[in-house]
């Protein structure tokens, strides 16, 4: 079982400052996928946390033991690269057997270890094959059986699916999960792709410019951002957001935005004063005739829709913005010029217009 | 038409076919590469014949002419009795010392080539770019300048005028650009591999053996090329570096082609200039498909 706390990690590239300041706590067994547009920094930190790339602040704690100091090797974890990395000139089972060779590591018991991977990724019959001869799928198999082999808690994927097609990439992350639910290990996971994050993370740390910007459950990073490059970068399309007016008023605060008024809770009412960013997704808001939505729907004019089989994407310029709906594909065929969009009660974000933070509510502080 | 090279994975524009050149271009050209071929062959063709004609034939007729009643006798005696100064053993000698020098010489260099080019590209030295610099100058600076404190340190050490020290100073002269060629070569590995080896706990001559040597198939062999034919051609290394006993057949053949007693025997000069450039001669036509596909390696992908 492995526990991974990461304190304060600081790395420059030269000028560029790659990290800054990351802290978070991985729990035992837990998957946590590192997502961020390229350039953020999940990699580098990916890296830290092997040990390939040297810390300049902060510490890495595996099991309340410090490693910020040791080798790649002596961290004792499973990597597998984005470009598979298998070693050319050996075959299939070298390449497995060639870390715990480096260990000194029984005959037998490295038999052993090789015989239990290649089973458990079903690849026995490409052990005596060169990975010059192997498919893309199958060489993803065989770096991840490379992992697989030593014995740790702890594996590292630094984009393991990104070289693979659609099809295979799909497999492949059910595989993945199935794998992480029957080893009971700890998976540390770095992605660009939001779908691979949602569907595999027990834990999301989103992060942007070297900094982490959430760390949360899927479900909190998606329906609760904590900021607005979370809310525009998870979610496809990204959560529609809209400057506001802050009006206060009899009833209460509400937010002035394109001719409706969105009561704002009196938890959130307290912490803002003159604008708002207003944030709502497109399953959260309700399309209904023009005028009969009432003073909390926005109205504008369908500009396209785009059926996605299981629902379809309603575009809908309101002002100056353009807003997504998602609804039933029934619903589309019938859809009126005009429209009036209804949000649901609750599911409004709001963000400080300037630093695009989270406001939390009284449920969330 | 275009093709995308296999190995570089560069697309190349298209190449001119001819289409749309005048045919007077094309002569021209076709006429350039036939002289330059001639230029070449033709010195060789002269030496060959040369050397399978009797001594009498060379003074009678020209140059060009065939031998008449072609013969190995000059090829023998440049090989086992003709006389350099007093001494008549032909230049054998002088080819079985230039093996002396070449094998450890080639061994060493390259060796010690691939693992400073292994270390500097792979692995995190410190100053790196500045000994690549130091390396780079290395390379260039004529050598001359050097040998004067080099036989002076030498003579201090008691290696001056032997045959490690002719062999400590090609591995010395032949080593930077050699070093460049594996570090650049060395560069185009994916960084991913060198990582994951370390995850595995592989340490630096662990990698080195196991995953990088047997990738440098093609880099090694251009390497052994370079200091093959830098080692075999050198002649004012050895003259000065390797003692009497241990003159290479370059210097040899020197001193046969000077030695002046009674007629100059051409047909046996040059038969002992061809037996001289054998060795790197055969090398080539060996080698020489994995010479250019490791020359491109290193210089495209580096």
């Amino acid at each position: 079982m492995t526990r991974v706390s990461l304190q304060n990690i600081d790395r420059h590239y030269g000028a560029l400052h790659a990290l800054r300041d990351v802290s978070f706590e991985v729990e035992d067994g837990e998957f946590v996928v590192l997502l961020g547009p390229s350039g953020c920094g999940k990699s580098t930190l990916l890296s830290s946390i092997a040990g390939l790339d040297p810390l300049q602040g902060g510490q890495i704690l595996f099991d309340d033991q410090d490693v910020s100091r040791l080798e790649p090797a002596q961290r004792n974890i499973g990597m597998v690269f984005q470009s598979y990395a298998l070693y050319p000139s050996m075959k299939v089972r070298s390449n497995l057997s060639f870390g715990l060779e480096s260990q000194r590591m029984s005959r037998a018991k490295i038999d052993e270890r090789v015989g239990w991977a290649a089973q458990l990724l079903q690849i026995e019959p490409l052990l005596d094959r060169r990975p010059a001869a192997l498919s893309g799928g199958q060489r993803q198999r065989v770096a991840i059986g490379r992992a697989l082999v030593r014995d740790t808690d702890l594996f590292l994927f630094d984009e393991p699916l990104s070289n693979l097609d659609a099809k295979l990439r799909t497999e492949m992350r059910v595989e993945i999960k199935a794998l992480h639910k029957r080893l009971g290990a700890t998976f540390i996971y770095v992605t660009h792709d939001q779908v691979e994050a949602m569907t595999l993370a027990t834990r999301i740390a989103v992060m942007n410019g070297g900094r982490l910007e959430q760390y949360d459950t899927p479900e909190t990073v998606y329906e609760r951002p904590a900021s607005t490059f979370v809310a525009s970068f998870i979610g496809a399309p990204p959560m529609n957001l809209l400057p506001a007016r802050v009006v206060r008023g009899d009833g209460g605060a509400v937010a002035e935005v394109q001719g409706a008024r969105l009561p704002i809770p009196s938890g959130i009412a307290a912490q803002v004063e003159g604008e708002v960013t207003l944030g709502v997704r497109c399953e959260a808001l309700t399309v209904m005739p023009a005028g009969s939505g009432g003073p909390e729907a926005f109205t504008g004019s369908v500009v396209v829709t785009e059926p996605l089989g299981a629902d379809t994407l309603v575009w809908v310029e309101v002002g100056e913005h353009r807003l997504c709906a998602r609804i039933p594909p029934r619903d589309a065929r019938s859809l009126p010029g005009e429209v009036a969009l209804a949000p649901a009660s609750g599911a409004l974000s709001f963000f400080h217009p300037e630093s695009g933070q989270r406001i939390p509510g009284e449920a969330e502080a | 038409m275009s093709f995308t090279d296999t190995r570089t994975g560069y697309h190349r524009p298209e190449a001119p076919t001819g289409r749309g050149w005048g045919t007077a271009a094309r002569v021209g050209l076709w006429a350039f590469l036939a002289i330059s071929a001639l230029f070449f062959a033709i010195p060789l063709f002269v030496m060959l014949s040369t050397s399978l004609k009797t001594a009498e034939e060379v003074r009678g007729g020209s140059v060009f002419a065939l031998p008449t009643d072609p013969s190995l006798a000059a090829w023998g005696k440049a090989w086992g009795s003709a006389c350099i100064g007093r001494v008549c053993e032909g230049i054998s000698n002088g080819l079985w010392n230039s093996v002396k020098i070449l094998v450890p010489s080639t061994i060493l260099s390259v060796a010690i080539a691939a693992i400073n080019g292994y270390a500097l590209s792979l692995w995190r030295v410190p100053y790196a770019g500045l000994l690549l610099a130091g390396l780079l100058l290395g390379a260039f600076i004529p050598f001359q300048v050097m040998i004067y404190p080099l036989v002076r340190m030498f003579a201090q050490v008691g290696i001056y005028g032997s045959l490690t020290g002719v062999v400590v100073v090609h591995v010395l002269f032949g080593l930077p650009i050699l070093t460049l060629i594996f570090t650049n070569f060395y560069r185009s590995l994916p960084p991913e591999l060198m990582k994951a080896a370390r995850v595995d706990g592989a340490g630096f001559f662990r990698i080195f053996r196991r995953i990088v040597l047997p990738m440098s198939a093609n880099v090694i062999i251009v390497a052994v090329i370079l200091s093959f034919t830098g080692v075999w051609n050198d002649y004012l290394l050895a003259l000065i570096f390797a003692g009497r006993d241990n003159l290479p057949m370059t210097v040899q053949l020197n001193s046969l082609v000077g030695t002046r007693i009674g007629l100059p025997e051409y047909n046996v000069n040059m038969a002992a200039t061809l037996i001289a450039a054998l060795p790197p001669l055969i090398l080539y036509l060996i080698s020489g498909q994995y010479f250019v596909r490791g020359v491109t390696a290193g210089a495209v992908k580096g």
